[in-house]
């Protein structure tokens, strides 16, 4: 997920977004309102009307647009506020890599306990081993800045929830649609009926900068916009897999509790439970020897 | 005696000829059926070829306003430089796949065409398409046929279905293909290829 994401995660891809949201804008209450009356002059009632039957594909959009964008611009602002804690999940080791964090020092802490159960003479540097590796638990949090890293992507996971969901990315799948079809208008219908009007391109533009940057813009507004959706649309079941797992927050705590308990046990198995297990050892010796003897 | 030899003669040499017409018939026909052919060439794409896209759940098509075609959810498609789809062989996309606005170049199949404002180019990857005829019933798969659209690629293939005319080499091939992945996902591409087949 945090991958999927990082190419659009950034200040000025997520600033791109907004600005073509607001040329999209821009160029829909133009049409709606400044051609409109141009095309359809005055009285703008009866001017709508008949801008509304001879251009009904641009209207439609123009009305579905007045619930795209608030819902869009909400995305993109939820997103932009959450750049930070983006960057610092994505500053914090693999998630992939996270379970071997407690595998390895799981391994080491049996084959280390192992190791000095039957060399009982190892035990002592087998408790340094257990104290080097409790250590190495408690301050890896510390040193992956975790305390504040994982909280924030818990602020992160908490913003996404809705915007990560099959559901949403089908309506934005829809709002693609509905966009497509009304830069369509614009470039097939609206545009042409000011060229009929007796205006040039040069003219519509400068008369008309909304409608004209919407229209210009649209394919770097598709190559834009479409693979963010993929990456939306990809990155649903990883999200969801990623929401699963404990809360961020708990996160550090996973390693410190377990190093703690590791560099106790090593404590507790200090130089008497070393003789203990070396008596037990010895005793056990001398019995076998004598029962050979016999 | 004689006259009742000469009536059942003629009835026999009837009723023989009958049942071994029928027989004939019977064979001819089973063998007309079973009689699998591969068409191993050239499916020509001609006018009133098209293709659609479903949205997810299946309740409405995406409109495609560059479309030329009255009903602006049906893309027309014209035959490109191959003259249409190859059974046998692939027809990759060439090397760069796209212009820089993700306008497609793949132009054997079909010629570029826009799709809300960019143009999308279809070629075949990986598994030839492999279609056959059984009297006049097509059948097989174009699984590694592909869409290329905004420097984006859609497996679009699938087990496909038709109908061919033995006598005008006219054909007609349907199949869907969900899109799995991608801005995308969900949808349902139908494809409509008709033309003549040239072998």
């Amino acid at each position: 997920m945090i991958a999927g994401f990082r190419p659009y995660m950034t200040a000025a891809g997520l600033s791109g977004y907004q600005v073509e949201m607001r040329q999209i804008d821009a160029g829909v209450k133009e049409g709606g309102t400044k051609v409109a009356a141009a095309l359809f002059g005055t009285p703008a009632k009866s001017g709508q009307r008949r801008f509304a039957a001879r251009f009904p594909d641009f209207v439609a959009f123009e009305n579905q647009w007045s619930g795209i964008y608030p819902d869009m611009r909400g995305m993109l602002t939820t997103i932009r506020a959450n750049l930070g804690n983006y960057q610092a999940v994505a500053a914090l080791p693999n998630f992939m890599l996270f379970p071997w964090f407690f595998v390895a020092p799981g391994v080491i802490l049996l084959g280390v306990l192992g190791l000095g159960l039957l060399r009982p003479g190892w035990w002592r540097a087998s408790r340094r081993v257990l104290v080097a590796l409790g250590l190495g638990l408690v301050l890896a949090p510390a040193v992956f800045q975790m305390f504040s890293r994982a909280p924030a992507g818990g602020r992160m996971m908490a913003a996404f929830k809705t915007i990560e969901t099959h559901s949403r990315v089908e309506r934005i799948q829809g709002y693609f649609g509905d966009m497509a079809v009304g830069q369509g208008a614009v470039q097939l219908e609206l545009i042409p009926a000011l060229q009929r009007s007796g205006l040039n391109l040069g003219e519509i533009s400068s008369r008309y900068p909304g409608l004209t940057t919407f229209d210009n813009q649209w394919v770097h507004i598709l190559n834009d916009m479409t693979p963010m959706i993929g990456a939306m649309s990809d990155n649903v079941g990883n999200y969801q897999a990623v929401a699963a797992l404990p809360p961020f927050p708990l996160f550090p705590w996973f390693f410190v509790i377990p190093g703690l308990l590791v560099i106790g046990c090593a404590a507790a198995g200090g130089p008497s439970r070393a003789l203990r297990v070396l008596d037990a050892r010895s005793s056990d010796v001398p019995n076998s020897l004598t029962e050979g003897v016999k | 005696m004689r006259k009742v030899t000469s009536r059942l003669v003629p009835r026999i040499v009837t009723l023989s000829a009958l049942a071994l017409g029928t027989a004939l018939a019977l064979v001819a026909a089973a063998t007309t059926v079973s009689a699998t052919q591969p068409l191993n060439g050239l499916f020509r794409v001609a006018k009133g070829s098209y293709f659609r896209m479903l949205y997810p759940g299946g309740g409405k098509y995406f409109k495609n306003p560059y479309s030329k075609d009255a009903n602006k959810t049906y893309t027309l498609i014209i035959a490109g430089s191959d003259g249409g789809l190859r059974t046998g062989v692939l027809q990759p996309a060439p090397t760069p796949a796209f212009d820089h606005h993700g306008n497609s170049l793949a132009g054997r199949i079909i010629q570029p065409t826009d799709f809300t404002g960019i143009n999308f180019g279809l070629a075949t990857k990986g598994i030839a398409p492999e279609i056959s005829v059984s009297g006049t019933r097509l059948s097989g798969q174009v699984k590694g046929f592909t869409a290329e659209w905004n420097k984006l690629t859609f497996n679009q293939g699938g087990q496909v279905t038709g109908s061919y005319s033995a006598k005008t080499h006219t054909y007609v091939l349907t199949w869907k293909s969900k899109i799995s992945g991608g801005p995308f996902n969900g949808f349902t591409g139908s494809w409509y290829l008709t033309g003549k087949y040239v072998s």
